[in-house]
């Protein structure tokens, strides 16, 4: 049976380094700060759309007339999270690669990596303890993250959130876990392996770039849609299931659109987790299991991008000529 | 034949080092093939909503009902190059950062600061050279970029630009060099004052996080996936008091902003009646900005410590 002793030291030991140096609490309040920031001011456009409406039907009251021509605006509490979700889907990545790249800068760069495999420790028990931290110390980070806007929403709500909310809420931090840890794991790689720690560094925001805002902002671009300023079909006053008929004509566009959106893992976590919280209206309101059921295929390909990468990191034999500072 | 100044020197050997770097090569061809992407985009997605109206005039007429004129006749042939401001904002200003802070941090890793150091030169040549050498290589990547976008623009048949439209054009990017400029300045100037090679590389980066990503949100309840689509960015912001104090008192700092809406007037796809709601217009904040950057680089630069070597970590 393999011996976890060594996996469980070398986390401890990562964690108490990165908790030291304040790295991860200063990337931690920013990603927090971001995503407050979002909230807060989603909370106050909501508060001002209410008192628009409130005022309309005011005035239409007074005179006399039906107030069924005015559309309340649709109140959903999770839905305030929406920037929040996109500000962990961006920042989230990004603070995630930092984390990777500092659980395998820090010991090339005190030359202290050659002196750990010194010690009767296997390769792969080095590596595995180094993920072991960066994983706890993300889900720590997101927790507080996500604790905190759940506490935010509460208070600027107006309604409160209930149990069903807090559950929705705590698995959207178990699916951000997995997905900030495919970004952990590919900042990890890259400076354990590639030649210059800043140079994978570079590297791996090149490849965050390409996934979490380029690929998804392609997809988001060709929708026919977006290209209009209040959209194409609300300019040509088509109702919504005539868009549907129209748009079957479009197939083979929709999914070119379509896979460039889902070749990214951003694009799976947004889906499940707009899925999850209702941000997207046609979940709004829909219990946890169907949504589960319908969004398995996403949290899926989340799950194996990070396990393939987890594997890789794993896998790949330390090269001694990388140990040490370049 | 006539001798280079010292701050031309400078300025040469660094640009030729920096564009020898494997990442920033990397950087600077992903801006370029994302900037002939963007033209196809752009065509693509016009003419795919040119078809979605052809159907729909015929579902409306077939049903007796009012037929909208064509949203794309009202769209200007230079918006199809509106995804290049969403690059320029994303990869172009990332790209700037990252030269900014290589043109320095070479220097540094090498060792070649005391060797600098005991030349005759100037306090000011090496922050000159330095700046010179960040505006040469980003000037280029625009001059790539800007032909790029005009081969474009005489290949599609269908597209004729007025001479007024190839001046905006040229607008375009000259805004585009200003606000990659920026950044790179940020770049140079932390790459000369940090200690540490991470956070003169993470410091700029935060800062480019934050200006696209957060102020956008504070100023007009931009959610950041609607921040790097070019229409959806162009959302009116709500009606509420907060938002018109924060657009007046952050606007200026919102370089993002400053920069999404000079390009959407440069490349007409502004909505009627929109504007910033910061109190400075935009190309003028940009201007500014830019010579914060400029004046803070410079300052970085000419009090480098020329005895340092390498980063501590």
């Amino acid at each position: 049976m393999p011996d976890f002793n060594p996996i469980r030291t070398i986390a401890i030991k990562d964690i108490h380094d990165t908790l030291r140096d304040r790295f991860i609490l200063i990337v931690t309040a920013f990603l927090g700060l971001a995503a407050t920031v979002a909230l807060v001011s989603g909370a106050i456009a909501l508060r001002g759309d209410l008192a628009t409406y409130e005022a309309a039907k005011a005035t239409l009251l007074a005179i006399g007339k039906s107030v069924d021509g005015i559309k309340a605006p649709e109140f959903y509490p999770l839905r305030l999270l929406r920037g929040a979700i996109e500000q962990i889907e961006i920042i989230g990545a990004a603070v995630a690669i930092l984390v990777g790249y500092r659980a395998a800068a820090a010991e090339r760069g005190r030359q202290t990596l050659a002196l750990i495999l010194t010690r009767p420790l296997r390769n792969w028990q080095f590596v595995a303890g180094k993920m072991l931290a960066g994983f706890g110390l993300l889900a720590a980070g997101l927790a507080v993250v996500l604790v905190g806007l759940a506490l935010v929403l509460h208070l600027t709500s107006g309604v409160g959130i209930g149990a069903n909310d807090l559950a929705r809420i705590a698995i959207v931090w178990g699916v951000a876990l997995i997905y900030t840890s495919c970004f952990f794991l590919l900042g990890f790689v890259l400076t354990l392996h590639m030649k210059q720690p800043s140079h994978a560094l570079l590297a791996a925001f090149a490849v965050w770039l390409l996934l979490v805002l380029i690929a998804p902002q392609i997809g988001d671009t060709l929708d026919p849609d977006n290209q209009v300023a209040g959209g194409v079909f609300a300019q040509l006053h088509i109702a919504k299931p005539d868009q549907t008929e129209i748009m079957k004509r479009f197939a083979s566009f929709e999914s070119l659109r379509n896979g460039i959106e889902v070749a990214s893992v951003t694009k799976h976590f947004e889906r499940f987790t707009f899925a999850i919280l209702g941000i997207k209206a046609t979940y709004a309101g829909m219990a946890i299991g169907p949504i589960l059921t319908e969004m398995w295929s996403n949290l899926f390909w989340i799950l194996l991008t990070a396990l393939g990468l987890a594997c890789l990191a794993l896998a790949l034999p330390l090269n001694p000529n990388r140990l040490a500072k370049a | 034949m006539s001798e280079l100044s010292p701050n031309w020197l400078i300025a040469r050997q660094s640009a030729r080092f920096v564009l020898r770097e494997r990442t920033v090569a990397l950087l600077a061809t992903l801006f370029v093939t994302l900037v002939l992407i963007s033209a196809w985009l752009g065509w693509s997605a016009t003419s795919t909503v040119d078809r979605i109206y052809v159907d729909a005039a015929a579902f409306l007429k077939a049903s007796g009902q009012p037929v909208p004129t064509n949203p794309v006749l009202e769209i200007s042939p230079l918006s199809l190059m509106r995804n290049m401001s969403v690059y320029v904002a994303l990869i172009g200003a990332l790209s700037a950062i990252v030269i900014g802070n290589r043109l320095v941090s070479i220097d540094r890793k090498a060792g070649v600061l005391p060797l600098i150091g005991i030349r005759p030169l100037g306090r000011s040549a090496y922050a000159d050279g330095k700046i010179a050498a960040l505006l040469g290589v980003v000037l280029g990547l625009i001059a790539i970029a800007g032909v790029m976008a005009v081969a474009t623009f005489l290949v599609l048949p269908s597209v004729t630009l007025s001479g007024g439209q190839w001046l905006q054009l040229a607008g375009f990017l000259g805004v585009s060099a200003l606000y990659m400029t920026c950044f790179g300045l940020v770049g140079l100037a932390f790459a000369a004052r940090a200690k540490s090679e991470t956070v003169a590389l993470l410091v700029p980066v935060t800062l480019w996080l934050t200006l696209t990503f957060i102020l956008p949100q504070l100023t007009a309840n931009l959610n950041p996936t609607a921040a790097i689509n070019p229409i959806s960015a162009l959302a009116t912001p709500p009606d509420t008091s907060f938002f018109h104090w924060a657009g007046w008192l952050l606007g200026p700092l919102s370089l993002a902003d400053a920069y999404k809406f000079a390009s959407a007037n440069l490349l007409d796809y502004l909505p009627q009646g929109m504007a910033s709601p910061s109190f400075i217009p935009p190309v003028a904040n940009i201007v500014l900005l830019t010579a914060a950057a400029a004046c803070t680089a410079w300052r970085a630069l000419s009090r480098i410590e020329m005895t340092q070597g390498d980063y501590d970590a």
